[in-house]
């Protein structure tokens, strides 16, 4: 199973994920690769986040996103 | 319809229609100083329908509709016992790649919608190249914003491009997103392009007609760089059947992500 890391990493290999608290302020997702991480984060964890949760405040960074995931039932 | 009065309007309906969605479907992507801009000018209006919500935006002689439905079923049904798409133009985008968009467009034509035209995005990823910084491009100012905005709606197609409105443009020029180059006191081109973080999106590129093959295209896309060196992707949306702006953006790097737009039009195209 990859990482919440490995993934965006796939998405946009140019950014630095590691090194930011906001991806979204630092401009390194947009609303179409919302769309596009929450495909590979349902596929990579076997969930399916709801779409209620598909909001940018849940992609703001690692932390953020890890929080989302385990309320969706996956195990990380 | 209802006219909407608060941003708050808004996310609660996108909210109501995404509960318990099983295969929730938009083409709203709100940005919040857009949205503000769009209620302040009273250019946005909504219509609620069991499991989808629908907002139309007012832009010159048309509307554009953005939609938030729980299911593509939910979608249909609200499409057909719609009142504002029964009368007057309006287009409507549907954004996605590949299989992603696939069940979206038949409901749409099923409805009377056909298609209008289909823009691709195209990205350019890594550290730009710039020049010096000698440029005789800069940063447009306000008295040239009424021309810039001219130039825009005579350069681009106001159905399929989501061209500015008159407002958008001052504050653009306002914000500095607005590169020019003049020639002898007229307005020969601009860049009208869209900055966040390590991001940034170039929205508008032309160049007056008596000004081609000077060189104004290159100086404002050289200068747009210039002034970008901690950017790390561009992207830009292009007319999928330009390609003489498909070969110019090629030249500085620019490819196609995947990403497609397909515009959908009611009530302006021959049935």
């Amino acid at each position: 199973m990859k990482s919440v890391i490995e993934i965006l990493k796939e998405i946009r290999p140019e950014f630095d994920f590691a090194a930011s608290g906001d991806f979204i302020t630092d401009g390194m997702l947009d609303s179409f690769d919302m769309v596009t991480l929450v495909a590979a984060l349902d596929k990579n964890y076997g969930i399916s986040i709801p779409g209620t949760d598909i909001v940018p405040e849940n992609f703001q960074n690692v932390q953020t996103i890890e929080v989302l995931l385990r309320r969706s039932g996956a195990k990380i | 319809m209802s006219s909407i009065q608060t941003p708050g309007q808004v996310l609660d309906a996108i909210q109501k229609a995404r509960a318990g969605a099983a295969a929730f479907c938009t083409n709203f992507f709100p940005v919040e100083s857009k949205l503000q801009g769009w209620i302040d000018h009273r250019e946005l209006f909504a219509e609620w329908h069991p499991g989808a919500a629908f907002f139309f935006r007012t832009d010159r002689d048309f509307r554009h509709f953005y939609f938030c439905a729980a299911d593509g079923a939910a979608l249909e049904q609200g499409i057909a016992s719609s009142p504002g798409l029964k009368d007057g133009p309006v287009t409507t985008d549907l954004v996605g790649s590949g299989s992603t968009l696939e069940h979206l467009p038949p409901i749409f034509e099923r409805a009377g919608f056909r298609r209008y035209t289909q823009l691709q995005r195209l990205a350019r990823i890594g550290r730009p190249e710039t020049n010096d910084g000698t440029s005789d491009a800069g940063f447009a100012k306000k008295e040239d914003g009424p021309t810039a905005l001219r130039l825009i709606e005579n350069s681009f197609d106001r159905h399929g491009e989501q061209l500015p409105s008159p407002y958008e443009m001052e504050s653009a020029v306002e914000n500095h997103q607005v590169l020019a180059v003049k020639r002898s006191g007229e307005l020969a081109g601009l860049l009208f392009f869209e900055t966040q973080g390590l991001a940034s999106s170039v929205r508008f590129w032309a160049v007056a007609e008596k000004f081609r093959a000077q060189r104004v295209g290159s100086t404002l896309m050289q200068h747009y760089f210039h002034i970008h060196g901690t950017v790390r992707r561009f992207t830009l949306w292009v007319n999928s059947g330009n390609e003489n702006a498909i070969t110019k953006y090629r030249h500085y790097g620019y490819a196609p992500d995947g990403l497609m737009d397909h515009v959908l039009a009611k009530g302006m195209i021959p049935q």
